[in-house]
């Protein structure tokens, strides 16, 4: 049994376009031009229920108009896509009750002259949550989030954090058994970013709920997901553990050499030297090369400390996006 | 039951909503009865002998305030800005928004421009039977209806066009000239009357005031109630084809 399971999907859409001038709006009047773009193209996979999924990829790969295929928001071009067992473009009331979209750019659908206790009542009424659920679920939330004192603030008066905490709050109210989140740490400080991971993560754990979020910050990533699906160009370019995802992306690992005296080595020899400061020398190694590379700068160079490294993933993504997957 | 209370829902929070905005609606109440006060003044001095002029123009201030439409500004706007995703993606009709806004809207003009109407009533002689205030009620509720559908409608063309406001703006154009409002159906010339009675402006907003004023014969009246069960019905299904086109178009191109 699969929460979540898409197979061969396909998202294609025309978007106007016409060259810059008066002459050429002016033309655009009477004869409009259109290019077909292909946000999503043949993408599979499934996902269980309980599981944590990290949706990665660079702008534009197709993140956010997979979260929105998989939310009912978009009719595909082609291929299948089942959310607890519903086609969610349908929007069966059944399927809407169980699911939540939090978008990190617009947290909070509330009119900004409500209360947050006016919002989330509205979603009571919504969500047909019964008054003793409410008052179970309010208080594990508020206690969770911290919600107490902005229980009784206008909307338009909260921060960001805020309304991302009061946005988790809304969207889980009704305690919704797939939760899709669209980059909810964006614009949040340190401190927020490190409350919505740890709130996401415990909910998660305590109530089985699936998870898929996309996000730029790999941090994200790394704190709440086991599995990482990779999209690229619209196309999944990566499917699997997120340890692995290094391994995969990165064919090379990392060498901190502190030094003891003077060397006159050429380090350029052993491998790409990314930095070089006084007494430390840090190289990028071809992984297949670790063993016998570090054995010989043992014996060539007076060597204090030696640090072998997996690369920083953000570092990874960041080079995988510019180069290319295959690259 | 459900939908009623999801209804009740979005009205208390729209009149909420607009409670904050109330100087905002100070200004569209000034804007809803500015024809009607004009068209009263204009029409009681052309017109000096036709007694039922004037009241035909205060109950038509009451009929406007009660039938207002603004789906261009809360619905079309929905649509233009995204937002139209939240409403999506709730567990309930989405029609239940706009309508929710609109009554709340309704409710916020009619306590607004209450005094203005009772001072219009005592300014002017306005002499009505309780018999036509009863027959005029059920055109009232379907010409807010009607009212409502037909803005609907066309502010449902945002899912095609930036220019749904235009569009709005046109019809409510037409409702102005063709529903009683520049000037009572029963004035137009004998050749375009049958056209005036027949098309759906009046339906929306003319035709109670008709009612209320003892303006219309007995068969007029059905006939009248028949035109408005008609244009409900083709409305209600114009709405029903166009948001179901509109939203495939909308879920095909990205939101």
């Amino acid at each position: 049994m699969t929460a979540i399971s898409v197979a061969d999907l396909t998202m294609t859409y025309r978007t106007p376009v016409r060259p810059a001038g008066l002459r050429a709006s002016i033309g655009a009047l009477f004869h409009r031009r259109y290019r077909e773009v292909t946000a999503v193209r043949g993408i599979s996979f499934g996902v269980s229920p309980g599981e944590v999924v990290g949706f990665i990829g660079p702008n534009g790969a197709g993140k956010t108009t997979t979260l929105k295929l998989l939310s009912g928001l978009l009719y595909p071009t082609s291929g299948l896509v089942q959310v607890l067992g519903h086609a969610p473009w349908r929007r069966d009331y059944r399927f809407l009750r169980q699911i939540a979209l939090l978008r990190g750019s617009r947290p909070l659908s509330a009119p900004p002259e409500l209360t947050v206790l006016d919002a989330l009542r509205f979603q009571q009424v919504l969500y047909d949550v019964h008054d003793v659920a409410f008052r179970g679920n309010l208080a594990d939330l508020s206690a969770m989030l911290g919600l107490e004192p902005l229980l009784q603030r206008q909307v338009r008066a909260l921060s960001l954090g805020e309304r991302m905490r009061c946005g988790l709050a809304c969207a889980l109210l009704y305690r919704p058994r797939v939760l899709f989140l669209d980059e909810p740490s964006v614009g949040l400080d340190v401190s927020a970013v490190a409350e919505v991971r740890r709130f996401i993560r415990d909910y998660s754990a305590e109530t089985k709920a699936t998870v898929v979020l996309t996000s730029h910050y790999m941090a994200d990533v790394e704190a709440l997901c086991r599995r990482v699906i990779l999209i690229d160009r619209g196309a999944v370019a990566y499917d699997g553990a997120l340890a692995q995802l290094a391994e995969r992306l990165a064919p090379y690992r990392l060498m901190t050499v502190r030094l003891s005296g003077p060397a006159q080595a050429d380090w350029s020899r052993f491998g790409e030297v990314v930095s070089m400061d006084a007494g430390c020398v840090r190289l990028r190694l071809p992984r297949e090369e670790v063993a016998a590379i570090t054995a010989y700068v043992l014996s060539e160079a007076p060597v204090a400390d030696l640090a072998i490294e997996e690369p920083p993933l953000e570092t990874v993504i960041d080079r995988a996006y510019r180069q290319g997957m295959e690259a | 039951m459900n939908t009623l209370r999801i209804l009740g829902a979005y009205l208390r929070r729209s009149v909420l909503q607009w409670l904050a905005g109330r100087s905002f609606i100070v200004t569209l109440v000034a804007n809803q009865v500015a024809p009607p006060l004009i068209g009263l003044a204009v029409w009681t001095t052309a017109l000096p002998r036709a007694g039922s002029i004037a009241s035909y123009y205060v109950v038509l201030l009451f009929v406007r305030l009660l039938t207002v439409s603004y789906e261009n500004h809360t619905f079309s706007n929905r649509i233009y800005s995204g937002e139209l995703a939240d409403d999506l993606l709730r567990p309930h009709p989405v029609v239940l928004q706009p309508l929710g806004e609109n009554l709340a809207l309704r409710f916020w003009h009619l306590l607004i421009g209450l005094p203005l109407m009772m001072a219009a009533v005592l300014l002017v002689r306005v002499h009505l039977q309780a018999t036509d205030i009863a027959l005029a009620l059920p055109a009232l509720l379907l010409a807010a209806v009607l009212q409502f559908l037909f803005t609907y409608l066309l502010a449902l063309s945002a899912f095609w066009t930036e220019q749904a406001h235009g569009v709005v703006g046109f019809g409510s154009t037409l409702i102005f000239l063709l529903g009683g409002v520049a000037a009572p159906i029963t004035l137009f010339p004998p050749g375009l009357r049958p056209w005036g009675e027949a098309l759906p402006f009046r339906a929306m907003m003319g035709f109670p005031v008709e009612i209320a004023v003892s303006g219309v014969t007995q068969a007029e009246i059905v006939g009248g109630y028949l035109w408005q069960v008609v244009w409900v019905a083709t409305f209600a299904a114009g709405c029903r084809v166009l948001w179901r086109r509109g939203i495939r178009r909308y879920t095909a191109v990205g939101g």
